[in-house]
């Protein structure tokens, strides 16, 4: 049984269609990729999976069960970790308390002190900023809090939307080094990216977003040296 | 015009200053968590004075001894708070809770409506005519001598309103919750993703608003002595100012310009007259405008994003 399953989906934002009919799914422990232009509907298939934009057909399954319909706080709680496009850190906030923050559902504040420790092993700069407000952070920081955030609340799926965007290649890569050792965690992942060639090189599969539907799906070799892929997504051909 | 005169007016200046900040707690923290300006807020206080009103007559408080009144003083607020923020909270999930998406227009005139509503009930309630509420304390001065007059009305705001305010201060900034309320109030989506329910948290806000709104409609009663439907307005205006003066959304912001709003009204109206004070206090709430459009204590808006 596919750990996330995504049947049929639709949703959009009041007359404008932006998911039609989408299935996909992710098994656990798997990291899958989904590429594809600006505006095709990629952060609005993790919103919706997420439940901030409400679906308007079919549906989602987590575990099996179906989350369609639940508030986005009842679907992080089922372990579905987020960390949405344009980081949305808490500016006014410490890099502490955002990381207390992404720990919101865990109750003990023992496990939520080793949870977010265990995080600074993987970004240890954070670590170092702990008391200075997120908004103050660079841009790669504050990238870095956004993942560690989704992180400390230990999820088995994490959403991950435009990681890279706007960052300089070394933070990048040390950014994908951290992702691609999620799944050796546990960690299912489905990572959203406008940079194919890197998302596509880590994921086990990868589907294509073009307007709003699934066009193309298959490993991320097979994507990677799909010519449709290459031309459109990789600026080769 | 001697100093004493001076020091006199400041203390009946920050005394009041310390009703009106409780008031305009409950407009800063609704805009800072929805950036709703709850017009509704100043009457929803004019029913908890009502309640309050009720609540004296039915308990017998003015016939009582001094132990029983001070007990009575503190159920009152503890009823007129929990009536108000309860009320609050019934405002904000069928008028405010179906607009969330909509326009901010949408809500503001909603508020406004609701304010109209609630002074109707209130002129049913108590009726047109302005209400005498009874002196239920001693009219003793405190302090030696008898150069200023501080009585125990005067303490009770103080009593009332200082641990209020550092019990809300502690609940922002060390509670769950009070994490919570920060992070939806900087961003109500990424509050959500951590696992934040949103609505909880907007729900426990408009109920702590209320709940101070309750505390400072009793102490209004004791402390003005005269309550009326047509009260909220006024007050609810004064308290919106000092928050905005302050810096709508900033807490200290409320506390501080409920404390600048009301030494600026005793004194404006001790020395220039009282049909003069509205002027001046707007006047002053104007000119502080164009050179902090932010308010006192508020933040300013550049932000790296």
């Amino acid at each position: 049984m596919p750990m996330l399953e995504v049947q049929e989906l639709e949703a959009g934002y009041g007359p404008i269609q932006a998911l039609n009919a989408v299935s996909l799914e992710v098994r656990e422990g798997e990291l899958i990729a989904i590429i594809g232009a600006n505006g095709a509907g990629k952060t609005s298939l993790l919103m919706a999976i997420s439940g901030i934009i409400s679906a308007r057909r079919g549906q989602v399954l987590f575990c099996g069960r179906s989350i369609t319909g639940l508030k986005p706080h009842a679907i992080v709680r089922l372990g579905i970790g987020h960390s949405p496009e344009g980081r949305r850190i808490f500016p006014r906030l410490t890099v502490r308390e955002n990381l207390e923050l992404g720990g919101f559902t865990q109750r003990d504040a023992w496990q939520l002190k080793r949870d977010i420790a265990e995080v600074c092993e993987l970004f240890p700069v954070l670590g170092t900023r702990m008391n200075q407000l997120g908004g103050t952070l660079s841009g790669g920081e504050q990238q870095m809090l956004a993942v560690a955030r989704a992180l400390v609340g230990r999820p088995t799926l994490l959403l991950l939307d435009e990681p890279s965007l706007g960052l300089a290649p070394l933070v990048v890569a040390k950014l994908f080094s951290v992702i691609a050792g999620l799944t050796a965690r546990g960690i299912a992942v489905v990572l959203v990216e406008q940079n194919a060639r890197a998302a596509l090189k880590l994921a086990a599969r990868g589907y294509v977003l073009e307007a709003g539907r699934i066009t193309l799906s298959g490993s991320g070799q097979e994507l990677a040296s799909d010519n449709r892929v290459r031309e459109a997504y990789l600026g080769e051909g | 015009m001697s100093v004493q005169f001076f020091l006199q007016q400041c203390l009946i200046g920050l005394t009041n200053g310390a009703l009106i900040a409780l008031v305009a707690l409950g407009y800063t923290m609704v805009y800072g968590i929805i950036g709703l300006i709850n017009f509704a807020h100043g009457d929803l206080i004019m029913l908890g004075a009502c309640l309050a009103l009720s609540l004296v007559a039915a308990l017998g408080l003015a016939a009582a001894g001094p132990a029983t009144t001070w007990l009575g003083i503190g159920l009152l607020i503890v009823l007129c708070g929990l009536f108000c923020g309860t009320l609050n909270v019934a405002v904000d999930r069928f008028v405010y809770k179906p607009l969330r998406n909509a326009p901010k227009l949408a809500p503001l005139v909603s508020a406004i409506g609701v304010s109209f509503i609630f002074m109707n009930v209130g002129l049913f309630w108590i009726g047109s005519a302005d209400r005498s509420f009874p002196e239920l304390l001693p009219s003793i001065n405190l302090l030696p001598g008898n150069s200023l007059q501080f009585n125990w009305k005067d303490l009770l705001v103080v009593l009332v309103v200082a641990p209020l305010m550092v019990g809300l201060s502690l609940l922002v900034r060390v509670t769950r919750l009070g994490k919570a309320m920060r992070a939806v109030s900087q961003d109500p989506t990424a509050a959500a993703l951590v696992g934040i329910d949103v609505d909880q948290v907007i729900a426990a806000t408009f109920f702590i608003g209320g709940f101070l709104g309750g505390a400072a409609s009793v102490i209004y009663g004791l402390y003005i002595n005269t309550i009326g439907f047509q009260m909220g307005f006024q007050n609810g205006l004064y308290a919106f100012t000092a928050a905005v003066l302050g810096g709508i959304g900033s807490i200290p912001g409320a506390v501080f310009g409920g404390l600048v709003i009301g030494l600026v009204r005793a004194l404006a109206s001790a020395y220039v007259g009282e049909r003069w004070t509205g002027a001046i206090v707007f006047a002053i709430l104007i000119v502080i405008l164009v050179f902090r459009p932010e308010g006192l204590l508020g933040r300013r808006t550049s932000e790296k994003v």
